[in-house]
């Protein structure tokens, strides 16, 4: 605490000392030069002085004026719900102890692990949305399975089977991260059980270079990361449209990407929707923080974008692309890791 | 596995305080043609700084090449190998295509320049592209094409891994399309990538492997259409077109009266070569030239008045001077070419009119009847404003209304669609039919038919200088397959089922 007085006073004291020194040694030299009758040097010393008055601006625009702005953008970004995580680290950002100490308490409150937490109960809602004991449900779901296959119905079976297959993927170790191939799996259990009643009227096309196959499905991703946004592509897009619904899973890895696109040929939504809608996706904190609701649909979305950002950073997540009458795009920009430990914030996977 | 050319995530970007790029998040991989159509221009030009320079970011991360060259939290500078082609050239005119691709080449740094082993350096590029252009020719000699294809190669060989192409298709004619979509296609297979910016999403059908449409600086979708997931018809920026033209088409025909406003008899001047032309009362004709070689020379007679030989008349007269009140010539861009800034809107409205008001410029009693009667069509404040306080609409209020005012019998409308955001365009549309109301015929002159074939009563296609076809409205369906909106004539005129056709034309693009 002491050393970090004394480094802020000794930066400030530098600033301030330099900038009254340059600025006196540039009235001297005026004033020198206001003195002298106009013959021998006088052009010399004026030609020093604005020399020196041009370092003086450069010295107050490195020094004071230029982190002032950083620290005034940066405060505004944080007021406006970006994570003031990039400030800290800041190098050309003098705070004084106690500021520091403000935004260091800041950011433990807002800490990853506990925001983790949040949106791991989140996804709990949005996976049983009631608290259903689940080795209730899977005994009740395969006596149901028992007794449809004794009484020849194969279909119900069938359906009673993806249903606790689902239940099963969705409730156990949400925190878990997971392979694309095992996601996957999850979202044609889904789709499969919304077949049962969407019928001829919903088709699921999964694309992917079929090269790199492998190399796609052995990607490690949060788990339920896709089928919320599948769920939620079927539910605002698909259900509300008269026709054949189209649903595709686009798979694509680049050097350092895993890039997965949900697309559904629904409804869509208006510019002023879609705008709202990628802004609070791009707002982590006060996502993460509000629970307002006002979005229909969009918590899902927010609470997978959370989870993505908090675990590899704010340059990954969701975006949502849409045209009404069109359909819907949601991307999820992950970075291609096949292995656990190449989670950037092992702090918040511990944490869950 | 591929690579990402470019990827610009959640990029918001300010300039003086206003928001020019709204989370836009966009990518183009490695050999793709990404087709890019503006609704309206919010952003365009920010857009394209931000692909050449790393400018501060109000947020948001630009990857090129796989790498993060520009992001909110840092302050990088530098540019980008990103290259950007438009219609103002920004070549060197009095040097040769050698000297422009490889002296002015970023890291050109031999002292002493051999044109020799410039030109045997070009040789290989200019085979690969098939377009006859010798090395060692100025670039002012070049025509717009061999310009664009120069200015393409000087990207190819300055490195450039993204190309950006704006707006091609409004200075190129539609065979001089076809070549650069082979040209295209031919580099994109050897990992350049494009971005390929076009007013007409049909265009982009032509050339692009996907398209995205971009809104108040923001990208609304990302369209694959090859795929055909999206029903071309309920996108805005098509939709809006193709109910215009439907209606348009269901209009009964305007009465032309059978009086020549303009008359082109045996006309030859540069290119042009025994040029036939006659043009009713009311008519709107759109003169096409397919290879780009006779349009400058038809600017030049209607400037000087007088071919070199056969004749021009205006109204049964012969035309004395390109300043003759007889016709108007509404120039490429007229809101930036065609306004005078530092004159008051009713200064601007009127400056045409003294062959019919004398006295306009001392008579307060004449501009005030004249605002009072265009008060209705122009709106009542606009007339209080300063030029630069009126919004694009607004401008192209101005200029058309001016030739209502000036009341001529011709008016030449130089692609007048160039850079008219989609909303513009339609309403472009009724300005211009608003002359054909009053009985001044209108001849368009374009390289592309995408925007003016709607409004036409007959097309007249020049080759090489020479009246090469002439279609009338019912003939339209004869048009080559590639032609904008055929689907719709075929439907009016051969009663051919709508959707099919109108699929099987774009995707034989």
């Amino acid at each position: 605490m002491k050393n970090d007085r004394l480094r802020y006073l000794s930066h400030r004291l530098l600033a301030a000392g330099l900038t009254a020194v340059l600025l006196h040694l540039c009235l001297l030299l005026f004033l020198c030069a206001a003195a002298k009758d106009l013959g021998g040097r006088w052009w010399e010393l004026a030609a020093m002085g604005a020399a020196g008055l041009l370092l003086l601006v450069c010295w107050t625009t490195v020094w004071i004026i230029r982190p002032f702005l950083r620290l005034e953008k940066e405060t505004r970004l944080f007021l406006e719900g970006h994570a003031p995580n990039g400030l800290l680290r800041e190098e050309h950002v003098f705070f004084t102890p106690a500021g520091r100490q403000t935004w260091e308490c800041l950011q433990g409150l807002l800490d990853s692990s506990e925001l983790m937490k949040m949106n791991k109960r989140q996804a709990q809602y949005l996976a049983l949305q009631n608290q259903i004991n689940p080795h209730f449900l899977y005994n009740t779901l395969e006596s149901i399975r028992s007794e449809a296959l004794i009484a020849g119905l194969t279909g119900l079976a069938e359906m009673t089977e993806a249903l606790a297959s689902f239940f099963r993927y969705t409730i156990s170790k949400v925190e878990n991260l997971v392979s694309v191939e095992e996601e996957l799996q999850n979202c044609e259990t889904y789709f499969k059980i919304q077949q049962y009643r969407f019928a001829e009227r919903l088709q699921l096309t999964v694309e992917c270079d079929s090269a790199e196959r492998e190399e796609i499905y052995n990607c490690r991703l949060p788990k339920l990361s896709m089928q919320p946004i599948l769920e939620n592509s079927i539910i605002h897009g698909t259900e509300c449209k008269i026709g054949t619904g189209h649903l595709k899973i686009h798979l694509e890895r680049t050097g350092k990407l895993l890039l997965i696109r949900i697309s559904d040929d629904g409804v869509g939504m208006d510019e002023q929707t879609l705008a709202r809608m990628n802004g609070q996706l791009q707002k982590k904190v006060r996502a993460a923080a509000s629970q307002d609701g006002q979005t229909q649909g969009g918590i899902a979305l927010r609470n997978v974008n959370n989870r993505i950002q908090l675990l590899f950073g704010e340059e990954y997540g969701l975006r949502v692309f849409s045209m009404p009458g069109v359909g819907t795009d949601v991307e999820i920009l992950l970075p291609a890791i096949t292995s656990d430990r190449d989670v950037p914030n092992k702090e918040a996977l511990r944490s869950l | 596995m591929r690579n990402e050319i470019l990827r610009m995530d959640q990029v918001t970007y300010e300039t003086q305080g206003v928001t020019q790029l709204d989370n836009f998040s966009l990518s183009v991989w490695e050999g793709e043609i990404l087709g890019l159509v503006p609704v309206n221009n919010w952003g365009v030009e920010a857009l394209l700084s931000l692909l050449t320079q790393n400018l501060p970011l109000r947020y948001g991360y630009v990857h090129y090449n796989e790498r993060l060259v520009n992001d909110w939290h840092s302050h990088r500078r530098g540019g980008n190998r990103v290259s950007v082609i438009r219609n103002e050239s920004c070549l060197a005119k009095d040097l040769t295509v050698a000297d422009n691709i490889f002296v002015l080449r970023p890291g050109f740094k031999k002292w002493h320049i051999r044109p020799r082993i410039l030109r045997e350096q070009l040789t290989p590029f200019i085979q690969e592209v098939g377009v006859p252009i010798r090395a060692d020719a100025y670039i002012d000699s070049l025509t717009t094409f061999q310009r664009f294809v120069v200015e393409l190669l000087k990207a190819v060989v300055a490195g450039s891994r993204l190309i950006v192409l704006e707006n091609a298709d409004a200075f190129i004619s539609e065979s001089e399309l076809a070549k650069l979509q082979e040209i295209l296609l031919h580099y994109a297979g050897k990992g350049i990538s494009f971005l390929y910016l076009s007013a007409h999403f049909e265009e982009t059908l032509r050339f692009c492997h996907r398209t995205a449409l971009m809104s108040n600086g923001r990208i609304l979708k990302c369209f694959d259409l090859k795929s055909g997931s999206a029903d071309i018809l309920s996108l805005p920026c098509v939709g809006d077109y193709d109910r215009w033209i439907r209606a348009h088409l269901e209009e009964p025909v305007r009465e032309q009266a059978d009086r020549p406003m303009l008359e082109l008899r045996a006309l030859c001047c540069g290119n042009l070569q025994d040029v036939d032309l006659r043009v009713n009362a009311g008519e709107c004709i759109v003169v096409q030239d397919t290879d780009g070689c006779a349009l400058s020379d038809f600017l030049a007679v209607l400037a000087r008045g007088q071919p070199e030989s056969g004749q021009l008349l205006v109204g049964g007269r012969p035309l004395r001077s390109g300043l003759d009140r007889s016709i108007a010539i509404v120039q490429e861009r007229p809101t930036e070419t065609m306004l005078f800034y530092s004159m008051s809107y009713m200064d601007n409205l009127c400056f045409n009119m003294d062959h019919r008001f004398p006295k306009i410029w001392l008579s307060k009693g004449i501009r005030r009847s004249i605002r009072e009667e265009y008060a209705p069509l122009l709106g009542a404040e606009v007339f209080d404003r300063r030029i630069n306080e009126l919004t694009n609409r607004q401008k192209y209020d101005l200029v058309y209304t001016r030739l209502l005012l000036q009341r001529p019998k011709v008016v030449f409308c130089i692609h007048p669609f160039k850079k008219a955001e989609v909303s513009i365009r339609s309403h472009l549309w009724e300005l211009i039919e608003r002359l054909l109301e009053r009985d001044i015929a209108v001849v368009i002159l374009a390289v592309n038919l995408a925007d003016s074939l709607a409004l036409a009563d007959r097309l007249v296609r020049l080759r090489k200088g020479a009246v090469h076809e002439v279609y009338r409205r019912e003939d339209f369906t004869r048009l080559p397959a590639n032609t904008p909106w055929l689907y719709l004539y075929r439907e009016k005129y051969s009663n051919m089922e709508r959707k099919v056709d109108m699929y099987e034309t774009f995707r034989n693009q």
